[in-house]
């Protein structure tokens, strides 16, 4: 080898380095996200897009809702990997996957910017704290979401409706305040022959369609999933009072489009978007949509509330639905926690959750304070209402299977193959089979109350409070 | 002459074991990947399923003996899984096999476009299954599916196809009978093709019958590749579980939850990964049993044609 030719290969090999470096110096970090494809991934997709620190990329690992999307979570977590650096799960979820997650607490600890008081306390404790009280927190409240009732204002306002409601029924006709009320509505509005139906529900098997729509009319009756104290399931899942309130949700079929007992959300929107129902118990999450007079033929007629409560057997009026949404964990495995505490600091800004509450529903207190959030569209100020309702299921690491096990027999019950009675109660012989297995010590009461709701966080008032 | 012979049988030997290390030398590649794709996944199956523990849920494995086993083979449910999975194989492997079959008659005449229409008619097999059950999904949907649009417009009463148990196991079964039978299709008309011209001919000159050829020759003659398209698709169906996801979510309640479904909620969503495991292995039992049973019948027919 000549001189020449060393100098050669050295100056190749400098340049080669160099370039090495320099690739190394800008290779970009990508910070992968697992969600449930939709509006509000998206819109955290175009977000991040103007993300300062150009050298970080936001990827959506997006499945379709549904087990898909748990299961994905649960799968990366299991072999503990890092295939993906944050994931948006189901509150519900936290408790099964706390002990994969990072805990929220140090991230705030070590932040200059994030602190739990940048979040109401009962939407950082609903989307992230586990055990419930602890003030350990796994999540943050990104994507907060509710159910809520969707109507047709054209039908409810014509004169003509009116008078014919309060001739048929003796009353005004106005949007619900209990079940029992709206159960009257429907009924007025049911008129297969001109192709419209009084009320549309989610009843299908997967997920948890038919429960966070049961659960609603559950609670808001005086039910409750279980007694998280003693674990008991009997007496509770399956006492007069929760089979009161999924026998009314099981009733309001009747008042729905035929073969509407397997609807999932998508034959909900479809109905109320089609216009083909008077009344929809939906998500708020779509009613972007659903007001969008691109994909709806009736976005100028539809009118937003919240959903009705109940008078219970005890007289007691009780008004608790579903919670629905996404906390925000971080992946415990991942290689890039410093890079996603950044992002994160970012994108909690008022600045960026202000694009997001136009498309979504924020867990920014700072946005939702301000009076510009509650007049940006039509349903803001009915869905800060609704957030003072909300319920949830259990917050154990059994959720997954105590969820499969109720929904198989509620959505038994709305195909009408048992009675609620029976469904009900193989749902709480299942469950404590469950918390058994799990390891949970059952303390069996010697009497289980009729309305479960006056010994577990009483919620039931003398009077009907209405909302407006 | 001892010393000569001693010589040669030694050199016998060395190229006989020579000959065994190359047979070892070419197989072994092959044998270490199956040994690591297949006996080392199966071993673990067995081993967990004596076990009590979660992949998911990090914590001591507790050893569980049979328990596992007896816990599910007395529950109740599965066998209602069982029971369901058995009628759905039935009916799709019946209804694919002669429709298929049929079908693959008539096409391996040939006929102008005859290539054009047995290329159209394998597109639905070309589908991803979880494809496929959103599609009917969307067709069985009872107000706005195109099945019930059709029913409606002859002035027959809409069917709540998803909603009831039996409406949802003959909707889940038309979806698979739809996506499967292309492939009974493709074999039968293989098999019918393979048979030589010259046999039909000598028939038709002794005065066969159209049906007695069919039947007496046709048939007999493809049943061994049509006995192996029989094997393909009741060990498929009986793994079906993508299908059901999409169309059914298995509900009405469980009633189209077959036991490949039971099999992925118990260990993914679950995540009870002991039972699961044992689940496996009692359908693992199954499959290889119906299979070697299935096998045998196929060899005993082949040999007979």
């Amino acid at each position: 080898m000549n001189t020449r030719t060393r100098l050669r290969l050295m100056a190749s090999s400098l340049a080669l380095g160099s370039a090495l470096a320099a690739t190394a110096a800008s290779a970009d970090t990508t910070l992968t996200f697992v969600w449930h494809a939709g509006t509000c991934a998206d819109a955290l997709t175009s977000i991040a897009k103007d993300y300062p620190d150009k050298s970080v990329k936001i990827v959506p690992a997006l499945v379709p809702y549904g087990p898909q999307w748990h299961d994905k979570i649960a799968s990366e977590f299991a072999i503990q990997g890092d295939a993906f650096d944050f994931a948006m799960w189901d509150s519900q979820s936290t408790a099964e996957f706390a002990q994969h997650a990072v805990k929220i607490n140090d991230i705030f600890d070590k932040s200059s910017y994030l602190k739990a008081d940048l979040f109401p306390a009962a939407s950082l404790s609903r989307y992230g704290e586990y055990p419930d009280g602890s003030g350990e927190f796994y999540g943050l409240p990104a994507n907060q979401d509710a159910y809520g009732l969707t109507y047709r204002k054209d039908l409810f306002e014509d004169p003509k409706e009116q008078e014919a409601f309060k001739a048929k029924y003796g009353k005004d006709l106005k949007v619900p305040q209990t079940y029992q009320d709206a159960k009257e509505i429907a009924e007025f509005f049911t008129r297969p022959d001109q192709g419209l139906y009084g009320w549309a529900q989610m009843g299908g098997r997967d997920y948890d369609f038919a429960t966070t729509a049961s659960n609603s009319f559950l609670w808001s009756f005086g039910g409750e999933l279980y007694n998280p104290k003693t674990f008991e399931v009997k007496g509770y899942l399956d006492s007069p009072a929760s089979v009161d309130g999924v026998q009314a949700y099981v009733d309001m079929f009747k008042y729905g489009p035929p073969g509407s007992t397997n609807w999932g959300f998508d034959e909900v929107n479809t109905a109320i978007q089609q216009g083909q129902v008077a009344m929809a118990m939906q998500w708020f999450y779509f009613n972007g949509s659903n007001i969008d007079p691109k994909v709806s033929k009736f976005a100028d007629k539809i009118g937003f509330g919240v959903l009705p409560g109940a008078i219970g057997r005890d007289g007691k009026f009780r008004r608790q639905f579903s919670v629905g949404g996404q906390g925000m964990g971080i992946n415990k495995y991942s290689k890039k926690l410093p890079e996603l505490a950044k992002f994160m600091e970012w994108y909690f800004q008022p600045e960026q959750q202000k694009r997001y509450a136009a498309v979504c529903q924020t867990g920014l207190k700072a946005v939702l304070d301000s009076p510009d959030w509650q007049n940006l569209n039509s349903y803001n100020h009915q869905f800060s209402q609704a957030l003072e309702y909300l319920n949830d299921y259990w917050h154990l690491p059994e959720y997954p299977v105590l969820l499969d096990e109720l929904q198989q027999e509620v959505s038994a019950a709305a195909a009408g193959t048992k009675t609620v009675q029976q469904a009900l109660s193989d749902a709480a012989e299942k469950n404590e089979r469950t918390l058994e297995r799990a390891g949970y010590e059952i303390k069996r009461s010697e009497k289980t109350p009729e309305v479960p709701d006056q010994e577990i966080s009483p919620v039931g008032v003398d009077a009907v409070v209405p909302v407006e | 002459m001892t010393a000569i012979s001693h010589e040669r049988r030694q050199a016998e030997l060395r190229k006989r074991s020579s000959g065994r290390l190359m047979i070892f030398g070419f197989l072994s590649p092959t044998l270490a990947i199956l040994l690591f794709m297949v006996a080392y996944p199966i071993f673990s199956l067995v081993y967990y399923s004596f076990f009590n523990f979660s992949a998911l849920r990090q914590g001591a494995m507790k050893p569980m003996g049979l328990k596992n086993y007896k816990f599910l083979l007395s529950d109740p449910e599965l066998w209602e899984r069982f029971v369901f999975t058995g009628k759905f194989v039935f009916i799709c492997v019946a209804l694919q096999m002669l429709i298929g079959i049929f079908v693959g008659y008539q096409l391996h005449k040939n006929f102008r476009g005859r290539d054009l229409v047995f290329t159209l008619l394998m597109m639905p097999m070309m589908l991803s299954p979880i494809v496929v059950g959103f599609l009917w999904r969307y067709m069985l949907n009872s107000e706005w599916g195109i099945v019930n649009f059709l029913l409606h417009s002859v002035g027959l009463p809409k069917v709540d196809w998803l909603g009831q148990t039996n409406a949802a196991l003959w909707a889940a079964a038309a979806a698979d009978t739809w996506m499967w039978t292309p492939f009974i299709v493709l074999l039968a008309t293989a098999a019918f093709r393979g048979i030589p011209e010259t046999i039909h001919e000598a028939a038709e000159v002794d005065g066969a019958s159209p049906a007695y050829k069919f039947f007496r020759i046709t048939l007999p003659m493809s049943a061994p590749v049509l006995f192996i398209a029989l094997i393909l698709r009741l060990i498929d169906s009986f793994k079906q579980y993508d299908l059901f996801v999409a169309l059914t979510g298995g509900g009405p309640g469980s009633s189209t939850e077959t036991v490949s479904f039971s099999v992925a909620k118990t260990a993914f969503s679950y995540f009870y990964t002991g039972e699961a495991s044992a689940l496996a292995v009692i359908l693992l039992v199954i499959i290889i049993g119906l299979s070697m049973i299935l096998v045998r019948h196929l060899q005993k027919m082949s040999e007979r044609y």
